[in-house]
Order: C-alpha cells, then sequence, then structure tokens
C-alpha cells in the first residue's frame, strides 16, 4: 500500500514506465510476487507495515502470487489498466453492479420499468427565477420516453415491484 | 499527587483499583486554559461573537438553568436493550420525571460485562450491590421500580401509574404487553392523553416482526443492521482483505440500531405531545424499530437498487461518493484526511508533495483526475489512497494533523478512548467529564445536547440500583404506602 | 352529561362502546396494530407539527437531516441554497454514476446526485446569497415568520452578516435557532465537520472493524451515519425547545457538536477507561458481553449463479446468537460441538475471550460445507435465533418491509419512479403519520412560491434579482 512500483524494465527498447500500485490495506503487511500489468515482469517485495522491507526484486520464470488491482503511465497520458483484467491486475469483486462505467448512468426507466428522470440533458422547463410545479409533463416534455414507456406497458413489462 | 507504590500483579484481580478516578485522576493534563484557546478565536476575527457563545453554552453552567421537558412523566418497560433505555434517557436528560419498570429479579442487561469478567462491575458505594456498566451509563436521570407484571397485583399496579403518565415506552416482546391486559389498547381508555411508544428490533407485526429463540432468548443488535443491509454494507472488501480475516460484512463496535431507534422514538414522541398539547389533540401508539430508523438513515443504497438495480457492497475505510473522504493506515495508527471540491483536492496535493513529491505529480498530471465526479471512479479511489498511504507511512497522526490543517483540510487521527478522553477540545468543552455517581466517580459521555442556551440537556444521576424506588414512586404515583409495598415484596409482586 | 341517575349511557359505562371497538378489542394484537398504523393512508391524517415553518441554511447530511425529520413530521422547511450551484451535497454520487436531472435549467448536463437523497424530503427550495445586505432583510421577512432555523456555518460568519442569533432574536424572541458543526466552542472551533472524521474522532472507529490478531482494520460504517444520527439528536433538542417554548414564550440557541455524538453512543467504553484504565479494542462480529452472539461465514453464497457480484460472492453470512444456557446447548448439539458445551456451560466461560475464539471456529468449521440458507435453517429448526445477513436487492424484495411500507415506491412529482426507504416507518405513529411528498427539488424550485406568495415580493423584483444572481 501504501507504495508503487514503477517498472523501468527495457522492452522493445524503451523502458516499461508503468506504475503498479500496492493498494493499501491489502500490502499493508504482505509478502510474496506480483507482476507488472504492462509487461509481466515478476517482482518479489515484502512489506512491512506499508514500507518496502525487500524488493522489488525481479523473479524471472516465477508465477506472481498477485497483481496490483491498478497501473498507469505517466508518459502515455495516464492510460491504464484497471482491475479484472486477466493477466495484468487481478479482479475487484465487491462492487455494486457486475461492471462500473465512472460515469453518469443514463436511465430513464426505474428497476420496475416506470419513468425516472435520470437522464440528461432534461429539455429546459422552469418557470420564474428557477420555479418548478409539482408535475414532471414527461409527455409534453421528452414525449420519445414517453412513447417508449406507452410500449413498455403494452408489452407487460411494466410491473408493480 | 502520585506516590510510589510497591504493587505485586499475580492476576487481573490484582489490577483493580489501581486506575480508580481517585488512584488516577482525570484528566492527566488539564485542558488548554481561555488564554491559549482566544487566539484561535482573534485569528478568524471572531472573538466577541465566541465570547458570547462560551458564555451562552458553557457545559458548566447547565445545571443553573431549566429543563425543557420538567412536565413530562414517562414510564419505561423493557429488557435485554438500549433502545427503550436511550429513548428514556433522552427523557430524562430533558428534565422529564422517569420510571423504568423491571421485573423482581431486575433487567438481565444489569448482569452484562465485558467478557464475562465480575470484577468490572461496578458497585453502588453505599449499597455494595453491582450492576454492569452498560447498564449504569444507560440508565440517566431514571428512576427504578421493581414490579412483576406478569401477576394480577402487578397488572393493576400498573394500571394505575400508567393512568397519568405522558409517555409510555415499551420495549417488550410484540404483544406481551397486551396479552398481559396491559398494552395500549387497554391503557388507552383510561388515559386517552398518553404516547404509547414500542421500541424494538424489527416490529411488533409483520412478517419478520421481532421474535425469541425456542428457549425464549430474546433478539438483540446487531440483528436489526443485519436485516436492513446496514451489515452488509460495511467493512473491507474481499479483494483488499481476505474473506474470513478482516474482508468481511462488520457490524459496528456498539449496538447501533438501538440508539437510533432510542433517538427516533423521542422525536415523534416529543412531535405527538407537540400535536398533543399546543394543537389540542389526544395521544397515539407510535413504534420505532432498529431495522427501520436505520434504514432511514443507510444514506440513499435501497434508492440506489431502484434506479438501476445496483446492491452496495463494502468499501472499507473509503467511501465511494466523495475522494478523498477516508481513513487510511498510517505510521502510528489510522489518519483520516478528507477533500472532495477542487480547492481542498490541490491542497492535499500541494501538502503531501513537500514530502513526497510523487504524489503531486502522479495525481495532479492526471487528466482523469481533474474532474470532481470522476474522481469517486473506482479506480481513481485505489490510486488516490496507495499514494495517500504511501505518505501516511512516515507520518505519524499528530504529525499528520499539524501538516494537513496547515493547508485548512479537515484530517483527523482515529483515536482510541484512552486519546479521545484527553483529547484538549474535549476537555475544554467536555465531550466527557467526572461524575460523582452512586457508583464512585465515573466517566461518561455528556449529553451533546448539553450546550444551549436556555434548557440544556443534562445527567443528574448515572445508574441506579434494582428497585430504589419502589418506596418513593409507588407512593406518589399511585399512593401506596411502604407497609403495603413491604407485603407485596414479600410476595414477589414487587 | 346524563343527569338523571336513573338513565344509564353507554358512553358512561366502561369497555367497548360500538361493535368497531369491540372488534377491536378482540383482534389479534399483530393485526391491530397493521390496521392502527394504516399503512398507504398516511396524507389523509392530521400533521403532527402543524403550523411549524423552519429555515433550512444547511448543506450536506448532518444539519439538513436534523430538519428532514420536520419536514417528514409535517412542518413546513424552506432550504435556502446558493443561487445556481445549490447545496455540495447535490453533487455526490456513488462512483460518479447516479444522478437525476435537471438541477437547474441553466446546467443541463448537472444533475442531483444520490447523495442527496433522504436529507431533503418535503422542503421547498429557495435560492438566496446572504452575501447581498439587501437579501438579508429580505431574510429577516422570512424569520418573523418561522419558528427557527438550523445553520452549519464556522462560527461567527452569520454573526459578522447580522443573520445570528444575537440579531434574529431581536426580530423574533420565539426564535429557535440551531448551529450544527464539527466541535464547538473551544481550540477546534473552526474544524470542519465530517460524518468520518467523528467516527474516527470520538472513538467509534477504534471499536469497531476486525480484530487485529486476525489482520483487521478499523473500519468506516457503510454510511454517514453520524452526520445522520446527529441529525437526529439535533431535532430531538429542537422538539424540547419548542416544547420549553410553550412555557417560556422564548426561543433559544442550540450549539450542537456533531463530533460530539459517538462519545455518546460508545455505551460502557468510557466507564471502563476511566475506572479500570482498559482501553476498548474492535472485536469484529462478536460481541465482547454476550456469547454465543456474531455472525459467521458460511461456506457458500445463497447465490452463485447470480449476476450481481453481492449476490455471487458475499451471501454466506449468518447472525447466530445463542447465549442463554438452553440456546447454548442447543447449538452444541445441533452442530457437533459437543465438547465446547461441556468447556463452556456457564455464561461466564464461554464470554471470555479465548472461548470467543474456539467458539466461533468451530462454528465456522461446521459451516464451512454449507450455503448461508442451510446454515440459518438448520439452526432455526433447532430453534435458534438464526438470521441471514441481508443485503439491498433482498432489503427490497423483504415482504416484511413492504407490508409495513417501509420500503415502498414513491412516484415523485417532478424525478419519476424512485424507491423510498424507512421515510414513513422511522417512526410509525397512530394518528400523525410522517410521510414523503417528495425525494427533492431542483434548485429554486419555489422561488417564485416563496418570495412571491410568502413575502409578497414582486414578479419584476424576483426577475431582476434572479438576473444578477442575488437568487
Amino acid at each position: 500500500m501504501c507504495d508503487i512500483i514503477w517498472c523501468k524494465k527495457e522492452v522493445g527498447g524503451k523502458d516499461c514506465d508503468t506504475i503498479n500500485y500496492l493498494d493499501p490495506y491489502c500490502f499493508w503487511d504482505w509478502e510474496g510476487t506480483i507482476n507488472c500489468a504492462e509487461c509481466k515482469t515478476v517482482y518479489y517485495i515484502h512489506m512491512i507495515k506499508g514500507f518496502m522491507f525487500k524488493g522489488p526484486e525481479e523473479r524471472p520464470g516465477e508465477e506472481p502470487d498477485t497483481s496490483p488491482l491498478y497501473a498507469d503511465k505517466p508518459f502515455d497520458g495516464y492510460s491504464n489498466y484497471r482491475d479484472g483484467i486477466e493477466g495484468r491486475t487481478r479482479p475487484y469483486q465487491c462492487k455494486p453492479r457486475s461492471w462500473l462505467t465512472g460515469v453518469a448512468d443514463m436511465v430513464k426507466f426505474s428497476i420496475r420499468g416506470r419513468p425516472v428522470r435520470g437522464w440528461r440533458p432534461q429539455p429546459p422547463s422552469a418557470g420564474l427565477a428557477g420555479s418548478f410545479g409539482f408535475n414532471w409533463d414527461i409527455q409534453k416534455l421528452t414525449p420519445e420516453v414517453w412513447e417508449e414507456y406507452q410500449q413498455k406497458l403494452a408489452a407487460g413489462e411494466v410491473k408493480d415491484w | 499527587m502520585a506516590e510510589k507504590k510497591d504493587v505485586e500483579i499475580n492476576s487481573r484481580a490484582d489490577t483493580i483499583g489501581l486506575m480508580d478516578m481517585d488512584v488516577r485522576p482525570y484528566p492527566v493534563t488539564p485542558p488548554p486554559s481561555y488564554e491559549e484557546v482566544k487566539p484561535t478565536y482573534e485569528k478568524r476575527k471572531a472573538l466577541e461573537f465566541c465570547d458570547w457563545a462560551e458564555d451562552s453554552f458553557k457545559f458548566e453552567k447547565r445545571y443553573g438553568k431549566d429543563e425543557s421537558l420538567g412536565h413530562l412523566r414517562v414510564l419505561d418497560i423493557g429488557l435485554w436493550r438500549l433502545g427503550h433505555k436511550f429513548c428514556a434517557s433522552l427523557f430524562g436528560e430533558a428534565g422529564a420525571e422517569v420510571v423504568s419498570v423491571e421485573p423482581p429479579g431486575g433487567d438481565p442487561l444489569r448482569q452484562l460485562t465485558p467478557f464475562g469478567r465480575e470484577e468490572y462491575l461496578l458497585e453502588n458505594q453505599e449499597t455494595g450491590e453491582k450492576c454492569g456498566m452498560e447498564f449504569v451509563c444507560e440508565t440517566v436521570n431514571t428512576h427504578c421500580v421493581t414490579l412483576d407484571v406478569e401477576t394480577p397485583e402487578g397488572q393493576e399496579i400498573f394500571t394505575q401509574m400508567a393512568k397519568n403518565v405522558d409517555v409510555l415506552i415499551d420495549g417488550m416482546p410484540p404483544g406481551y404487553m397486551d396479552g398481559l391486559g396491559i398494552g395500549y389498547r387497554q391503557l388507552k381508555a383510561a388515559n386517552p392523553k398518553m404516547v404509547y411508544i414500542w421500541v424494538g428490533m424489527l416490529g411488533q407485526w409483520g412478517p419478520w416482526k421481532d421474535k425469541q429463540s425456542k428457549f425464549g432468548q430474546w433478539e438483540l443488535e446487531p440483528f436489526a443492521s443485519c436485516a436492513n443491509s446496514w451489515v452488509h454494507n460495511t467493512g473491507l472488501a474481499q479483494d483488499l482483505l481476505p474473506r474470513g480475516k478482516g474482508g468481511d460484512p462488520t457490524r459496528s463496535g456498539v449496538w447501533l440500531a438501538d440508539y437510533v431507534a432510542g433517538a427516533q422514538g423521542f422525536l415523534n414522541a416529543c412531535a405527538a405531545l407537540y400535536w398533543r398539547d399546543e394543537l389540542g389533540n389526544d395521544g397515539q401508539m407510535i413504534e420505532v424499530t432498529g431495522a427501520e430508523t436505520l434504514m432511514d438513515i443507510i444514506d440513499f443504497d435501497i434508492t440506489w437498487y431502484g434506479f438501476n438495480a445496483s446492491i452496495k457492497g463494502r468499501s472499507g475505510g473509503w467511501d465511494p461518493n466523495l475522494n478523498q473522504y477516508a481513513w487510511n493506515p498510517c505510521k502510528d495508527g489510522y489518519m483520516m484526511i478528507g477533500g472532495q471540491t477542487d480547492k481542498l483536492w490541490y491542497n492535499i496535493g500541494f501538502c503531501l508533495e513537500n514530502d513526497y513529491d510523487m504524489f503531486g505529480r502522479l495525481i495532479h498530471e492526471d487528466p482523469f483526475l481533474k474532474e470532481m465526479g470522476a474522481r469517486n471512479a473506482l479506480h481513481a479511489l485505489i490510486k488516490t489512497y496507495t499514494l495517500t498511504t504511501r505518505w501516511l507511512r512516515d507520518t505519524n497522526r499528530v504529525e499528520a494533523e499539524t501538516k494537513l490543517m496547515a493547508y485548512q483540510l479537515a484530517a483527523g487521527p482515529l483515536l482510541y478512548i484512552d486519546e479521545v478522553a484527553e483529547f484538549p477540545h474535549f476537555k475544554y468543552r467536555p465531550w466527557q467529564y467526572v461524575h460523582e455517581t452512586d457508583y464512585g466517580p465515573l466517566l461518561i459521555a455528556s449529553s451533546p445536547a448539553s450546550y444551549q442556551l436556555y434548557a440544556p440537556f443534562r445527567a443528574k444521576w448515572v445508574g441506579r440500583d434494582l428497585g430504589f424506588d419502589n418506596y418513593e414512586i409507588f407512593l406518589k404515583w399511585t399512593g401506596m404506602t411502604q407497609i403495603k409495598v413491604n407485603e407485596l415484596m414479600a410476595k414477589g409482586v414487587i | 352529561m346524563a343527569k338523571d341517575p336513573r338513565v344509564t349511557r353507554i358512553e358512561d359505562l366502561p369497555g367497548p362502546k360500538s361493535k368497531g371497538e369491540m372488534d377491536e378489542m378482540k383482534m389479534p394484537y399483530e393485526e391491530y396494530c397493521k390496521k392502527l398504523f394504516d399503512v398507504g393512508n398516511e396524507h389523509t391524517k392530521p400533521i403532527a407539527l402543524k403550523g411549524i415553518r423552519w429555515l433550512s441554511c444547511t448543506m450536506y447530511i448532518f444539519t439538513p437531516h436534523s430538519v428532514a425529520n420536520l419536514a417528514e413530521l409535517g412542518a413546513e422547511v424552506i432550504k435556502i441554497e446558493m443561487p445556481r450551484m445549490g447545496d455540495a451535497m447535490r453533487h455526490t454520487s456513488p462512483f460518479n454514476e447516479c444522478y437525476l436531472y435537471p438541477l437547474h435549467d441553466t446546467r443541463p448536463m448537472t444533475g442531483t446526485g444520490l447523495g442527496f437523497t433522504n436529507a431533503n424530503p418535503n422542503k421547498y427550495f429557495l435560492t438566496m446569497d446572504y452575501h447581498i445586505p439587501e437579501m438579508v432583510d429580505i431574510f429577516y421577512g422570512l424569520v418573523k415568520k418561522s419558528d427557527g432555523l438550523t445553520e452549519l456555518y464556522r462560527p461567527g460568519t452569520l454573526d459578522k452578516w447580522k443573520m445570528s442569533y444575537r440579531y434574529l432574536s431581536e426580530i423574533n424572541p420565539r426564535f429557535i435557532y440551531v448551529w450544527g458543526g464539527g466541535f464547538g466552542y473551544g481550540p477546534k472551533i473552526f474544524g470542519g465537520s465530517y460524518d468520518i472524521l467523528g467516527q474516527a474522532h470520538a472513538g467509534l472507529a477504534s471499536i469497531t472493524g476486525m480484530h487485529e490478531f486476525m489482520g483487521g482494520h478499523a473500519t468506516k460504517c457503510t454510511n454517514w451515519v453520524i452526520d445522520w444520527q446527529s441529525g437526529n439528536l439535533i431535532t430531538c433538542s429542537i422538539l424540547a425547545a419548542i416544547h420549553h417554548r410553550r412555557k417560556t414564550g422564548l426561543g433559544t440557541m442550540i450549539e450542537f457538536s456533531q463530533v460530539q455524538v459517538p462519545t455518546r453512543m460508545l455505551g460502557h467504553t468510557l466507564p471502563m477507561y476511566g475506572k479500570f484504565g482498559i482501553v476498548r479494542q474492535r472485536w469484529g462480529n462478536w460481541d465482547t458481553q454476550l456469547a454465543a452472539h456474531g455472525i459467521i461465514l458460511c461456506g457458500k453464497s445463497d447465490f452463485p449463479d447470480a449476476d450481481n457480484p453481492q449476490d455471487q460472492f458475499c451471501a454466506r453470512y449468518v447472525m447466530v446468537s445463542a447465549f442463554q444456557d438452553q440456546d447454548f446447548a442447543e447449538l452444541c448439539a445441533i452442530t457437533g460441538n459437543k465438547g465446547l458445551l461441556d468447556k463452556y456451560k456457564a455464561h461466564k466461560d464461554r464470554v471470555e475471550g479465548e472461548a470467543q475464539v474456539e467458539i466461533y471456529a468451530a462454528l465456522e468449521s461446521w459451516a464451512a460445507d454449507k450455503s448461508r440458507s442451510e446454515v440459518a435453517k438448520i439452526l432455526q429448526d433447532a430453534g435458534i435465533l438464526a438470521e441471514p445477513v441481508r443485503n439491498d436487492r433482498e432489503v427490497y424484495e423483504s415482504p416484511h418491509y413492504r407490508e409495513r411500507g417501509t420500503v415502498r415506491w414513491l412516484d415523485d412529482p417532478l424525478f419519476g419512479d424512485m424507491l423510498l426507504h424507512a421515510g414513513y416507518s422511522c417512526g410509525l405513529m397512530e394518528k400523525t403519520p410522517r410521510r414523503i411528498n417528495w425525494h427533492w427539488r431542483p434548485v429554486g424550485a419555489d422561488n417564485k412560491k416563496i418570495y412571491r406568495d410568502l413575502l409578497g415580493i414582486p414578479l419584476t423584483q424576483i426577475q431582476e434579482w434572479y438576473d444578477k444572481a442575488w437568487i
């Protein structure tokens, strides 16, 4: 955790220059081998209370015990490897959904199939000084979504729960 | 004045009495003086206002001021749990006359003590009666009487007492009081002004209502926080620590749902009393459960599920909504750093790169991290906290706090209770203080509502012997004199 | 009232007065409660805090929640936000993914994040920039009509703008003024107020989390629990102050520290330290005062083929409670641990540290080849208290919460179909039920309603202020 492995292995004529992040908690007290997410070089490290007590030492030919959760490349505009890429990064399973995008999810219908105003942009509809009433005239403001809702209703996709 | 003593310690029992408040006085170091605090007020050009604030809210002035709910009478009955007790304590702290009814054998909570160690039971200095610390500190300003409500005489007495109460707190199992003929629907006829609050875990009704084991054992926390997803959502991910060794759903160290239910019980009851007194209406029944009151404040987790079927997972010491907003391990414990807005975010970088220049570079150069919302992406959290902890491993909590606060950042060390008790601010405006109780001087937590201009909450007594107030309360509330009390005691009714 | 003693009126006799009442007295208690709370019909019933108007100069969760309780109980709460920007909490959302739109017509690509949920239901949303002295005069007009306010600014800030209690109590002596912040008077008075700081600084984090000996760490509660619970306790203080005001006719000022609240909820931690010098530590998923009473890991998840990783990987925990002697004996019997029973017959023995380590290891070893529901069922069938640790989906699908109206769908007037949790039932009230009208509204959504209707400001003036970004 607490630390990074800046891999400088020469690969194809230039330095790998990938930062492998040793995430907190997991690597606070840890010993074993870990691969570079980019060039797959295996390094041995021994971390004690967040300090790199030993390593990183190259261990050619060995299978890594684990992989980083994240790696990026400062000389490549911070292109990165996120969690769960086979052979490069280890998976992060404790997520709220099987995939996360990190950007706003444009939701138009709730899980039970009724319209919810989760997408942008919404057409302007405020009155004086930003005032709003107490209803969402979806049919007038976004008729295409209203249409879609009608179709869902007809197809029996809208439930009570 | 400390004196040297020769002490031989062969067992835990030998340590008892060595740390008592009269031997090792509290606090170890005195709180800062006003003169030491004054420059802080002056630096922000708020001296006059802060002086006024100190004068108006000073903790030490609380006993001289009025009480807000001194006109109320509260009756409380329950066992084992803290929910109904915290609710009763709040009424007591606000000045109400609170009476708690226990069976003649006492609330089993009195027997609970950490790791079952009897040497940690508190002893009443006058009577020698022992009581567990948990029960003592959550029995605030409460009179204790005993009554066996499973006897006809007990029910009769209870009914008489309930006739003139404003609030009745019921912490018994669903339908228990009703089955004995002393529940809401039986009592309300004689006292239509009564506000009746049931405080429990999951409910008086419904498929998951409070239950007992085959042998009559009660459901206690954390059943409530396990039933509303709170436990599932708390803890470190199995990806950060191995499952079974820390990467698991985790309960709170305290019986959290009880405290939340107790607070909601109090506030809903006060709203009901307002409707009754100010607006000229009757009493009513209220039901608060640990599971639901805690679910009410579980952020937005269930709403999130309805939005796009997300099921919240554990995020350990981090927060998926704000970055930075977390604690991470440091040289001598854990350090919390907060700073979500751009200004604070960059201040964190400027502070940390003084010692670890890689932080500034890797964080500030990364185009992805420029947008505030984007910093909440999972990989952004991993990157940020890896680098932060790299800095923290070299820094102890005091150093970290000093350095970060110089950049106006919210930063705080994770403190253990001995450190909490000695933290300068918490002594100056007492978070905890020594109260002279019937069990000797005890360090107890002050009520957070003790800092008010007119009617601060306060503790008057903490803990009470079993049935201590039998004579006084039965006399004042039912006209029962001591001969009758003794008679009923002999019969086991009281 | 009957005067003739020969006449007996049914109203004067004890007991039920009608068939309806009699049925009520006779029906099973559970049914009675269900009928009493009449889930689904809350809006037609009276309002507990009718006539109370409260101003909310708040942000984030802590202080907004303190007045959200009031709003759910029927008070009229006006939230005042900075023009165009709104409350900073609108800009928080889990993993940056969930927002509702619009936040404000001038910022169509910015939404209000789900982080804003639950702290702002039923409120009316006003924008006002109090840096402008003219606006402060308008603010005074609101104060004259209100019962109180809650604010969170650094101490001295509102005083500088002549909006502190000292000024407002002159205008309205019945005004109840609440300051909610991190620390209150003292050396750290200007310290920032964060929930996570409260958890860390006040002792709660030091006792929550897996034990050090097994590699665990101090753990943050999933939610901003201290923000929320402190908000609850402020509401308690507000309502007590409202009652006190009936006697004195005067408002008051309350200074409330959020970071202090966890210390009040630590149970025996403080007295134990004060009297015995013992510093309480983390004890993971077990209990320091009861055994067996803990959460155990089972071998298999209940939903190994689920799409969602929370179902797939983490539905593996059961809360088991058998601390009374008979229950513990049964637990040992059913899990094939007779040896444990012989060793730890008395509760005093089995609640000791080493005993708990042994007991839970044995239970988890027994559960290692079973799924969560198998474990729960075996124990429940044996009459022991055991319940699965449930996730959000299971809460959604729970018949218990549906029947009680705890989890229900809300057709929000502006944002559509949103799921509510516990707004109605964090206090079921028979006669004056709590109710939720809306989750929240856009920034300045009620400017016209409040400036024109409540304060009598001409429409042209409102427009002028809006154009100048004063509102």
